[in-house]
This record gives structure tokens, sequence and C-alpha cells, in this order.
């Protein structure tokens, strides 16, 4: 679930913003410059493009490695195989046992992890500075193969099979995420879910871990980031030495090039399922991509519907009327089509129909009126200060860099996007409501306790036992 | 969004601390070579020092200036949280924290709220087990404005009737949510079954029944008797001047006058040794998946053998972890496994989990169970005590690369009572612990025979297997669950 969270902060923090806090109302604010991030950027004969930036202020670095490929390259019939290639690429190498990247991270106090979303699978670590070296090796190393055994391959399916039921299955909400995702394409890949299903991972093969590896994992598909503590001279000595002698394969990538087709009218689904503590709802839309430029004012009305006790969900649906528990609105912008979704949970005694209507009032509201230069204001402010936090570590730069540079296809983007949100009007706000949050364009999900087992006494087990 | 991150791997840097796996040979013109390349010579660390101030009204005033990043982080500490709830009052102290940013006598919950997330930031009001607390994370040139709304809520709160029963509402929706997830109801448990009916073993935020018992006086008298100024610490981090932190303290506190009552000390928190360990399994039929907990009494923050106790937990914990390598590397049997040593202000749990399928439910116990056994029946070897230290180093220095992470933890040495070296002393601490002490450690401190077992899930599937080895297990339907006593079940009048 963590890490789940990271995914949707990566999504939410896809567009880099700078600052400018001028146009505060308040009398004492001072306009303060969000630090641009200096990087230089550099593409090997390979293909492999590296971005590095310099902050000495801790002896530690981020390294990152972005590989282009997502749960929509999954290959069929395997949804969910880019997630569970992820956990694979920390097991055996040509030169690494099983594990060995938590020796060289963990094992001396620094750590590592990775994430799959659908576009883009991403391994990071941050370590002691003086192991950058170490490190660039090891990334070289699994780019250029893998050696995994079979019994090494079938423990970590379980662990993914776990890592499916502790985030879809065991949290009450967990299937109404799952359905969000699975529900709201039709044709295009990404209307499988990145966790994929038991069935499909049951059915991977080592074979397919081959061909997966070979098809995607190659310099020309990859982007390095350092940020932190490093000098840059050797950077690029070490660069040459371990990853600029990868070969670039002759075959050329694969792409996906189904487009998702718009959607003609609204469409329902009811779904019952065990343990909901009480009943839920989902919106989805479909908007343009992330690179389009309605990214932004969709991003400020999610800030202005859903961030905060201040937002018009929270102060409509949670404070005012007390007809939800909770109330999101996500834009989850991605590379080749964007969803936009909302998820309801209701308050106690109410019923979806009463948190369907609250919800589409305030969509109305939006698309009626423009919103106030203040809630303006504020939104803007929350997204840059946000940005900011996450900024405040080498990994967290290294994130924006990353996202910049692979999934808006431009790395200045990290120092140039801020200029794009600021610019961002009322009236844009209102178009975007308007442009993309129609009846014909809408999916709702209705999501309900099933009804109450006839005979309570089968699913008890024994009794006391002393 | 995969591998498992387990709670205490979060944020790091790092550490002088020598690695001992890597091989030194290297060999040249060959790429890619067969071993890595060595590390080079490790930078040391400084960690900025914290100054203070307190002010003629007791108001402790701690500033930790940091370059970087233009954002401030600032916490509000009252030396009161759950462990003060009286016993029937479960959620008391959380209820208060929620409610003071809901209303002053100079705005409305909706005008705090908008006055604060104009300047970017929130308020992060809540209750822990040894204090309440409000946070704020703004950049630098709002850190006044935010620091006025921050004082108007702690210092004058209304407690308006109707934002009580909102919030009555609010959180019983809230419990019935969290309710839904095994994990948080292997937790509960735990607690009660550790620490009996006092006060660490009720449930931090309450229950259905005792937040209704909850009224406006019981508010208004936590708030007036803890919330005051000799009582409570102010802790701001970041860019930020000591100067300018210690004028805008006296600029929005200093007019705060001191009560004239002492605050009356906390009781001590009491551990529940009546009924010796106990094997519990909650059924709950429609679990997807089991949450499986092992628990015990652990270390208070004070104890002597703290940083034995967070190698000890180190060495069980963490990706690497004996836990994890166990039950998620060897065997694939869950996303990730892990402990806890929350170590309070009175003695607090210790505590080791993984969510598992139904079916290896009592296999996964049996591990954890093993695991914790072994700490205390072998040393560690030192192949094994040198990383597990490094990690207890790199997460240390990582977590104050942030403000807010710098904030916390001198929050937290202000509110035990530490001295300010100890973030000096800190890694030096770690280093000096010895296979040796640690297994003493664990023999006194962590033993298996005192450790109950708690299981969440649906029963059947993993019965048969944990009766094998425990005969004596307490099976409680979830429908007649009551976290409101160390019975743990509602009263059936037939059964």
């Amino acid at each position: 679930m963590k890490l789940r969270n990271l995914i949707a902060c990566l999504m939410l923090g896809l567009v880099l913003l700078a600052p400018n806090f001028a146009r505060q109302a308040e009398a004492q604010s001072v306009q303060v410059s969000m630090p641009k991030i200096k990087f230089t950027d550099r593409t090997l004969p390979n293909g492999m493009r590296v971005l590095s930036a310099v902050d000495n202020s801790s002896p530690t670095v981020a390294i990152q490695v972005w590989y282009h490929v997502g749960s929509k390259d999954d290959p069929a019939g395997r949804s969910g195989f880019a997630h569970l290639f992820e956990h694979i690429m920390f097991k055996a190498t040509k030169n690494m046992k099983s594990e060995m990247m938590d020796r060289l991270t963990e094992d001396v106090g620094g750590f590592n992890n990775a994430f799959t979303n659908p576009d883009v699978t991403v391994y990071f670590e941050v370590v002691p500075s003086n192991y950058l070296e170490t490190l660039l090796w090891a990334e070289a190393d699994r780019l250029s193969g893998l050696t995994v055994d079979e019994p090494n391959f079938k423990s970590e399916r379980s662990v993914v099979q776990e890592e499916f039921r502790q985030s879809y299955v065991a949290p009450p909400y967990g299937m109404l995420e799952y359905l969000i995702e699975q529900q709201s394409f039709t044709s295009h890949p990404y209307k499988r879910a990145t966790i994929g299903s038991i069935e499909d991972l049951d059915a991977a093969s080592l074979e397919d871990v081959r061909a997966f590896h070979k098809t995607y994992y190659r310099p020309d598909n990859a982007t390095l980031v350092v940020a932190g503590d490093f000098d840059p001279k050797q950077l690029n000595a070490w660069i040459d030495k371990y990853l600029a002698p990868i070969p670039k394969p002759f075959a050329a990538l694969p792409r996906v090039g189904i487009k998702e087709p718009e959607r003609k009218a609204e469409r329902r689904i009811t779904h019952s399922a065990a343990n909901v503590p009480l009943p839920a709802i989902a919106f989805t839309y479909l908007t343009p991509p992330e690179r389009n430029a309605d990214a932004e004012p969709l991003r400020i009305a999610a800030t202005i519907l859903a961030e905060g006790e201040s937002s018009r969900l929270y102060r409509s649906l949670i404070y005012d009327q007390q007809v939800a528990q909770s109330a999101d609105a996500v834009p989850d912008l991605r590379e080749d089509a964007g969803l936009f979704y909302f998820q309801v949970v209701l308050a106690g005694g109410k019923k979806p129909e009463e948190g369907e209507r609250a919800l589409l009032a305030e969509i109305k509201k939006m698309q009626d009126a423009p919103v106030s230069a203040a809630e303006l204001d504020k939104a803007k402010n929350q997204l840059v200060t946000n940005e900011l936090r996450q900024r405040e570590t080498s990994n967290g730069k290294a994130l924006a860099l990353g996202s910049a540079a692979v999934l808006l296809g431009d790395p200045n983007r990290v120092n140039t996007d801020l200029g794009k949100l600021q610019a961002v009007t009322a009236a844009d706000v209102q178009r975007v409501m308007k442009k993309y949050f129609t009846d014909a364009n809408r999916l709702v999900i209705t999501y309900l306790p099933e009804p109450a087992k006839a005979a309570v006494g089968q699913n008890r087990v024994g009794g006391e036992d002393q | 969004m995969k591998r498992f991150t387990l709670p205490n791997r979060s944020a790091i840097e790092l550490l002088l601390v020598s690695a001992f796996v890597l091989a030194p040979v290297v060999i040249n013109g060959q790429t890619p070579q067969a071993t890595p390349p060595p590390p080079a010579q490790p930078r040391s660390v400084k960690f900025p020092q914290p100054v203070e101030k307190r002010l003629t009204n007791g108001l402790r005033v701690i500033v930790i200036e940091r370059a970087g990043a233009p954002l401030v982080a600032g916490q509000f500490l009252v030396r009161n949280g759950a462990e003060s709830d009286p016993i029937e009052l479960a959620g008391l102290s959380n209820m208060v924290a929620d409610l003071i940013t809901k209303g002053t006598q100079k705005r409305s919950a909706t005008e705090i709220a908008e006055a604060v997330e104009a300047l970017g930031g929130s308020l992060d009001s809540s209750a822990r087990w040894d204090s309440s607390r409000v946070g704020v994370n703004v950049i630098s040139s709002k850190i006044g404005p935010a620091l006025e709304i921050l004082s108007d809520v702690v210092r004058r709160p209304t407690f308006k009737e109707d934002e009580i029963e909102r919030l009555r509402q609010q959180t019983i929706d809230d419990l019935t949510v969290e309710l839904g997830e095994p994990s948080a109801i292997a937790q509960y448990v735990a607690s009660r079954v550790v620490f009996g009916d006092t006060p660490y073993g009720k449930p931090l935020s309450g229950t259905t029944e005792s937040i209704r018992l909850i009224n406006r006086n019981h508010i208004v008298q936590f708030h007036g008797r803890y919330y005051q100024p000799d009582n409570a610490i102010l802790v701001l981090g970041g860019d930020i001047k000591p100067e300018n932190a210690f004028r805008l303290a006296q600029q929005y506190f200093g007019d705060w006058e001191r009560p004239r009552n002492v605050v009356p000390p906390v009781a001590a928190a009491k551990l529940d040794t009546s009924r010796g360990p106990r094997v519990i399994v909650v059924d709950k039929p429609d679990a997807g998946q089991a949450a499986v907990l092992v628990a015990r009494a652990g270390i208070t923050r004070r104890d002597a053998d703290f940083f034995t106790g967070l190698v000890a937990n180190s060495v069980l914990s963490g990706y690497s972890g004996r836990l994890n390598q166990e039950i998620r590397i060897k065997r694939g049997l869950s996303y990730g496994a892990g402990s806890t040593l929350d170590a309070r202000r009175d003695v607090g749990p210790f505590s080791a989990s993984a969510q598992t399928k139904n079916l290896s439910a009592a296999l996964v116990a049996d591990l954890l169970m093993k695991e914790v056994t072994r700490l205390s029946t072998e040393p560690v070897p030192d192949l094994e005590m040198v990383p597990r230290k490094a990690v207890v180093s790199g997460n240390f220095a990582r977590n104050l690369e942030t403000a807010a992470g710098l904030v916390s933890q001198v929050g937290s040495l202000a509110l035990h009572g530490i001295q300010f070296e100890e973030i000096n002393r800190y890694l030096g601490n770690v280093q000096s612990i010895t296979a040796v002490d640690l297994q003493r450690f664990a023999a006194a401190r962590l033993g298996a025979k005192e450790t109950n077992i708690i299981i969440v899930g649906n029963a059947k599937e993993f019965l048969p297997e944990l009766r094998k080895l425990y005969t004596q297990v307490e099976v409680i339907p979830v429908a007649e669950l009551d976290l409101n006593t160390a019975l743990l079940r509602k009263k059936q009048p037939t059964n």
C-alpha cells in the first residue's frame, strides 16, 4: 500500500512546478522562487539517456533507472507481468546473486526500491555517496541480463500474489480501486490493472522473463538519473566504463498503438463484495494524456475539488451535507490517454444515490461558474508546496527529473512547467470541466456490501477451545 | 509499486559504516567486470544543532536551522496524549486534537482550513500515546501567518456542540472502515492482550461505544488541563533563523498566560500480566488474507537499553531482516514481514507481523515466533550485526534530510526529556552494541514465552494447523469482538 501511495504522488506530481508566490493576497507574502534543478543531459551512443544533478549538501546520492515499459506493455494473457518482472530484477544476474542489490544498498545504510505503473518501471537506490560507482556497476549488470532460476521465479511470483491480496483483497476498498483501473478503458491495454490477476500471474514462465528483458530492457529504452553528492567528471568516466559498452539491439522497440475510443454514453456498473463496511461510488472520465496542455487545469481542478478541508468536496459532501466519509478526486493522467476519477465512500446510513447527486452537483458548479481567484491561488500554492516537499531529497529530485524526461518527453519541463501552472486561469478550469466532465464520458461504479448470508452460523468456526 | 516498504525503511542517508560485503577485487579493462568496484572513502556527516529558549510562560521553543529547500516545518507538542484519556473515554485526546481546528473565537472550521490551505500547507493535528500535536509544513515566507493560525487553534478553540456531533459521526464511520482491515483488527486486539484494561490497552482513537460517551465537558476539561504553555513544546526547523523563530514564538505565544494549576502527572501505563500469553484467533470469514501478529511488552523510550533494542529490532525487521528473509524472500509467503519496537513514555509494545493467504497463517505465526525466539537463544553473527547496524544508522540520518523529519526527531527527544547531544552520539551508540548485549537484551526483554499470538482471518482455513502447534486457542467470531475490554468478547446472554 505504501508503494501505491508513491505511485499516486508521482502521478499527481508529474507536473513539476516552480514557484511564484507573488500574487498571494497577503501583504507579508514574499516571492519565493523554487530553486531550479540544474542538470546535465547526455545521450550515450547506445541510446541511453543520462541526467544528473549535483547537490553536495548531504553525503548521499540517489540513482534511478527509468525503463520506458509499464503494464500497458504486458504480453497477451500475462496481465501483471511488467510488475512481476520488476520483482525479478532483484534476483540473480550473471555477476550478482539474488538480493545482492540489498547487500550493496541496505547493508551499507542505504535503501533500494522500485515501482511499476501503466507506462514506466523505475528502479532506485539511495546510498552513501562513496558507493556510487558500485551501484552504477550493479545497474549495468542487471541491464545486461538476468540468470534467475525456476525456484526463485516461483517464489517471487507468490510474493506478488500476496501483494495482490494485501493491496486489493484485504483492504475494504481495494477491489473498487481495481475496478476503476480495469473498467475505465475498453480497448487500450490500460484496461488491464497493473497488478494483473492471480491466474495470469500463474501462467507466467521463465521464458516470458527472458523475452521481456530482451524486448524492453535495453539501453535505448532506459534513462539513468543521478542526483546528490558526486563529482560530474568522475560520474561521466564511470558511465563510460559501465553503461556505454552495453550494446544497443537492432530490433525495433514495440510500442502500443491502440487508441482508446471516445465514450458515447454513460455506463454504469454495480459490484457487490464481501467486506465493504460502507457503500461507495466512483465516477471515471477519460481526459487527454499528461503531455496535453489541459493537464495543468485538470490538476488545478482536482486540487480545488478535493485537496484539504477547504476543498469543495470536503466542504460540501463531508462537512455540510455529511453524506460522505471520504471524497477524492484523482487526475491519473497517463502517457497515451488520461483518466480522471472520483471516489466517494458514503457516511453511515447514506445511500449511493445521495452521494451521486451531491457529487454531480459539485461537478456542475465547477462547470456553471468560474472558480474564485482565492481558490485558484490556493490550489497553485498547494501544488507548488507539495512539489517543493518532494524535492527536499535527492531521490525526490531524481523522480522529478525522470518523470519530466521520460513521461513528458523533455527534462527541461522540470523547471518550466511551473510557468504553465501559474498561467492557468479560472476560465481554463471552467473550460476543462465543461469539456471532459460530460454525462456521455462518465463511468459510474456503485460498490456495495454483499447481501448478508442467510446462515451466519455456517461461517462460524469451532467455538471457544480452552 | 513493488517491493514492500516497511514502516521503518523510510528515508535514508548514510554513513561511516564500511560494507563488509564488497570484495575489493577489481578486474581492469574488462566490461562488465565480474565483481563490484569497492567503495571510495566515505564523507562524514554533521547534523544541525538545535537551540532553545523558554518563554516566561514556560513554553519551550526549539529551533533547528538547516539551509536547503525553502521550507519550514513546525510542531506544537502537548505533553499529554491518549495515555491520559480516562479509561472509559478512549479516543478523548484524539477528539480534542481534531476539534481544535474546527473553530476558534476568531475563525470557523471552514475559515481555519481556508486560511492555512491558502498558505499551501495544512494543520495536521492528532493525539499519540505520549502527546497531542499540531504540525505545519509551509514555504519559509509563510511561517509567520501559519504560526498565527496554529496559536489561535491551540489557545482559543470553542468546541461548539455541532462540531462535536459532526466529528463523532465521522469518527464512528472512520472506525467502521478501519475495522474492515484484518491488520487493523489484529493491532487493536494485540493492545488489549498486552496491556489489558490499562491505558495503552484501549484503541487510541476510541471505539464506537466510547466515542458516544464523550461530551463537551470532557473535551473542554482535557483541553484546559493539558493545552497549557508550561506543558508544551514548540519546535521549528528548516529554512529559518533562530532569532526569527524566537521572535515569532514570542509574538504568537508570549502573551499566553501560565495557568495557576500544575498539570497533573500521567498515571503510569501498566502491563496486563494476569492472563499469561494468549493465542487468539478473530474469525473473519470474508477476509481475503489473514493478518498474523505476535506481540508482547517492549521498552520505554528512556530505557538504558534503547539502542540495543533498536539494533535487535533491526536484526528482525527491515527488508533484509530475519522476518522478511524467512517469510518473504525464502518462502514467498507474504509481501512483507517486519517488527516494531514502539518505545513510549511507559513500556510500549513489541510486535512482529505479516499478512499471508489464510491457508498459510499458522505457518507464518510459527515462523514469526521462531525468529523472535532465536534472537535470545543464539548470538547474532558479526556478518549480520554490521549491516543491520548500518540500517539503523542510515534510517536515522535519512530521516533528518527533510525539515519535517528533523522537527519530528528533535520533538521526540524534547518530549522524553533526552539531551539533544543524543543526535550526534546516535551513530556511536548504535556502533557500540555487541552481539552479547543483544542476546542478553533479547532474552530478558523480548522472550517468546511472554509473547502472544493474534491472527485475524478466515479461521477454518488455518485453525486445524494452528491447533497442532498450540493447544489453547481462543476463537472469537468477529461479530462478537469487543475492543472495550481485555475480555475481547461481547457479553452474550445465550451462547
